[in-house]
């Protein structure tokens, strides 16, 4: 037994142990999310694996980057309409995720007659027991597929109009009872998943950039590094308030400094002070 | 007091837990993240991973299906009959094989459904074709020898008649399902040109017939496969009333013989395959009452033949039905599911003897045949839980349309209890038990003495001792001494020893047992308590 | 404090069977069968360390109940495993 230690004492670190895990538990529960698509989610749907930069200012974008909307839900202003349609005149590389055709104003603001049709699309071409979740082939010449010759996507939506990069296979039906096989008055027929007109390319699923999915198509994440997410229209962020302040006091450096000096002022006045024993 | 209340809480709040856990040991799995999805996407982690079947192969099946009807038609035209037989052989392999992947990947419900459905027509029609070619090739040169004999010259016509006729027919059937089937072939992107090429090639042989028939009738009014007869009529005549049936339904086939006698012996063919053989009667005439049964929809042939003398083609019409399928299910001891239902076409009728396939949770299948009112059982083995079952009918070869049961679930309870795992708690228990005791006796073995030691209860007057300044193990070892001394045990008895004879103390021995070899040290109120012990304070407090 | 291992042992035993849960939740698994298995272990392995060759305890008389029991249970446990595998 260690002698220079007394009960007490044993006991304090004992509960301190356990204090500190239990913080350490409350850090990590407050931390995260389990919002879909939000960065600081970190269960499988979330997007925190993703190797992405959050943007948060659509003006003067590095061109070498990938401009990522990941399941747009807030409406873009005329303003930031210009900003993107510069941004692809100078030749960025802008990618528009979605799933539900929020991103279909977007679209015809741009000027572009690609749209979004959200279709409970099925498939036989696939190895798992979900029918949504299927291979589909690339078709079309473009270096966002380069290397990569079938995407697993996940119950995505249909693309009309623009040039077809993903089609998926014709044993591909849309399924509207939901009950999984091809019946009633369904017929088989291929959908386009992901089309480009341009420099703009829209595609009809938004999953494949959750943590769940990120392992299944690594060329195709691969090959759009870097990737910039617009924060402010994705639905990458959160509603959570505390993780919220955390990256307001990171991003603002006054509030950085007043949270630094709130940590540090009591311990030096602590150590500071005279002792009186 | 604290001790003891709080002994008794702690034990009755062990026993609720104890008790909560027990409650849901049954099913030991509390929680496990299994099939986790939301509407716009699942977790492919927790989604079964399954084979990934044959979806792959079905179009390039298709595909195979329809060249190599070209290639068959191709070495009919050819009169390359060994040939013809290996191609034909592969198509009926290659139609099996499509066969079973519809019905395994559940898409007979669609445009695949009604392809594999022509399919099976095209399969028939080239077979007969290839018959019919081979025997038409056999007739026309027996009709080169037996041109100086009238009665067998005639006879030859006849059969050459009918062929000619069956060909006709099953040309037309061919080439009326040839729409359908280019039209779904070019919805899958399939190359439809060597069955376009077929259809040419199959015209090109029944025109040869034709051209054939027409030379040897002299060329008179024979122009060209006009309607049936032309300039041969066959003394044997056959009709099929009525002309178009369904299944269940009786057709009449009979006829005239006009050279034949009273008694002879007529058979009657229904696509080349013998349908029956019946007798004239006194006035020339046969009847056959021909139940329409397993026969594909469409147009078929009939004609008879008595002795050598073939009849003229009738051609009939089978109409197809829908079907309705029933099921129900019912628990078995548990572990099985019983499967009865109803296969009955639309006008009531069952379908008896019917192939009847049972799909368990999607993706097994289980075969069953209806019995002679159309009702089927199966017993099927499945694991505890909860299965969908659903009962189709694959009318593969029936006049009938598929048609499947609505899905039906089952909750299996499972098997009850075994005593085998019972059996084998008790045994380790007892495993257990049993090592612990022959440790613990050996323990004891080399301290056995024999239990007549004099009793220690009589406390003798305490000898004066101090433990003032000596360092704490030492004092215990005195005090040690002291007790062992005043209860009169000989010097000889361990800590462990003592304890075991004067129970009373045995609090004072195990901690000074401890103190002695296991090198704890005492602390000071531990020493006093030892101390009041020792020189004959209450009892033990250790 | 005399009894100053047996707190230590049941402590230990304590911290075990926390760490146990931390994960189970971590990996949204519960399984009891799994839990009282880890449990078992960590029993024994306190139990083995705490017993001193030369003295026994009173609290380390009744561990060989207590141990037994834990061991049919598994027993029961592994028996169960067995036939689910046998009959799949």
């Amino acid at each position: 037994m260690p002698s220079g230690v007394t009960q007490i004492e044993r006991e304090a670190w004992a509960i301190l142990l356990i204090l500190l895990l239990a913080a350490a538990v409350a850090y990590a529960h407050v931390t995260t999310t389990t919002e879909e698509y939000s960065r600081y989610n970190t269960d499988w749907n979330g997007t925190s694996a993703l190797p992405a930069e959050e943007i948060r200012d659509l003006r003067n974008l590095d061109t070498a980057a990938t401009l990522l909307i990941l399941a747009p839900d807030r409406p873009f202003t005329a303003e930031e309409v210009g900003y993107l349609q510069t941004f692809l005149d100078a030749g960025g590389r802008v990618i528009v995720a979605d799933e539900e055709g929020t991103a279909n104003s977007l679209l015809a603001d741009l000027g572009s007659t690609m749209r979004v049709r959200p279709q409970n699309l099925a498939s036989l071409e696939r190895d798992r027991a979900d029918p949504g979740l299927f291979t589909v082939s690339v078709v079309g010449n473009t270096s966002l597929f380069a290397g990569v010759g079938t995407v697993r996507v996940n119950r995505p939506a249909a693309v009309t109009g623009g040039e077809p990069l993903l089609e998926t296979a014709i044993l591909t039906w849309e399924d509207g009872d939901g009950d999984g096989r091809i019946s009633g008055d369904e017929v088989f027929g291929t959908a386009v998943i992901c089309a480009a007109e341009g420099n703009l390319t829209v595609l009809g699923d938004e999953s494949l950039f959750i943590n769940a999915m990120l392992a299944e198509n690594p060329q195709f994440i691969e090959n759009i590094q870097p990737i910039r997410v617009d924060s402010i229209h994705s639905r990458t962020g959160t509603a959570n308030p505390i993780i919220n302040t955390r990256l307001w006091i990171q991003e603002t450096p006054p509030a950085a400094a007043a949270a630094a000096a709130l940590a540090i002022l009591p311990v030096a006045w602590h150590f500071g002070r005279k002792r009186d024993d | 007091m604290n001790r003891q209340v709080s002994h008794a809480v702690l034990a009755a709040v062990a026993i609720l837990v104890l008790v909560l856990i027990g409650v849901q040991a049954v099913d030991p799995v509390l929680y496990a993240a299994k099939n986790i999805s939301t509407a716009a996407h699942a977790d492919p982690a927790t989604i079964q991973k399954r084979s990934l079947g044959d979806a792959a192969s079905l179009v390039p099946l298709m595909d195979d299906l329809l060249g190599q009807t070209g290639t068959l038609a191709l070495t009919i035209k050819l009169k390359d009959y060994e040939s013809a037989e290996r191609d034909l052989a592969r198509y009926n392999e290659l139609s099996r094989r499509f066969d079973r992947l519809v019905v395994t990947l559940d898409v007979s419900g669609t445009d695949i459904g009604e392809f594999q459905q022509n399919n099976r027509q095209n399969q028939d029609a080239l077979a007969a074709l290839l018959n019919d070619t081979r025997r038409f090739d056999a007739l026309q040169r027996l009709e080169i020898e037996v041109r100086g004999d009238d009665e067998q010259h005639m006879t030859v016509i006849y059969e050459g008649e009918a062929l000619r006729q069956k060909m006709r027919e099953t040309f037309s059937a061919y080439a009326r399902r040839e729409a359908a089937t280019v039209r779904i072939a070019e919805h899958y992107e399939i190359n439809a040109t060597p069955y376009q090429e077929s259809v040419d090639h199959f015209a090109e042989v029944a025109d040869a017939a034709n051209g054939w028939q027409e030379e040897i009738n002299g060329g008179g009014t024979g122009t060209g496969g006009t309607g049936s007869g032309g300039t041969v009529q066959s003394p044997l005549v056959i009709a099929v009333t009525p002309v178009e049936g369904s299944y269940g339904d009786v057709l009449l086939i009979g006829g005239i013989h006009a050279a034949g006698k009273s008694g002879a012996p007529v058979e009657i063919y229904v696509d080349s395959r013998l349908a029956a053989t019946v007798a004239l009667d006194d006035d020339r005439t046969y009847v056959h009452s021909y139940r329409v049964g397993r026969i594909l929809a469409g147009p078929h042939l009939a004609y008879a033949t008595a002795g050598t003398i073939y009849s003229n083609v009738a051609a009939f019409e089978v109409l197809p039905k829908n079907t309705s399928i029933t099921l129900s299910l019912a628990e078995v001891n548990g572990t099985a599911v019983a499967c009865t239902g109803n296969l009955t076409a639309d006008d009531g009728r069952p379908v008896t003897r019917a192939p009847v396939l049972i799909r368990v949770d999607g993706e097994t299948l289980v075969g069953a045949e209806t019995d002679g009112n159309g009702t089927y059982r199966a017993d099927i083995l499945l694991p505890a839980g909860e299965h969908a079952l659903r009962a189709e009918f694959h009318a593969a070869g029936y006049p009938l349309n598929a048609s499947e049961s609505p899905t039906e679930t089952v909750i299996l309870r499972g098997e009850g209890l075994s005593p085998f795992p019972f059996a084998a708690a008790i045994a380790a228990a007892a495993g257990t038990g049993w090592y612990l005791r022959r440790r613990r006796s050996e323990e004891s073995t080399p301290a056995a003495e024999p239990e007549a030691a004099p009793s220690p209860e009589v406390a003798r007057p305490t000898p004066q001792v101090s433990i003032a300044g000596l360092p704490p193990r030492e004092a215990a070892t005195v005090l040690f001494c002291t007790l062992r001394a005043r209860l009169g045990l000989p010097e000889t008895k361990t800590p462990r020893d003592c304890a075991r004879i004067a129970p009373a103390y045995a609090g004072f021995f195990e901690r000074y047992e401890r103190i002695r070899y296991a090198g704890e040290t005492p602390s000071e109120e531990e020493l006093t308590d030892m101390e009041r012990i020792a020189l004959g304070g209450d009892a033990d407090r250790a | 404090m005399a009894d100053a291992k047996k707190y230590y042992a049941a402590a230990v035993l304590a911290v075990w069977l926390i760490i146990i849960a931390f994960f189970m939740v971590l990996s949204r698994t519960l399984d009891l069968e799994v839990f009282f298995v880890l449990a078992l272990i960590g029993l024994l392995v306190v139990a083995v360390l705490i017993d001193g060759a030369f003295s026994r305890p009173r609290y380390m008389r009744y561990i060989g109940y207590i141990i037994a029991a834990g061991v049919a249970l598994f027993a029961y446990i592994v028996a169960q495993k067995i036939l689910e595998i046998l009959a799949a």
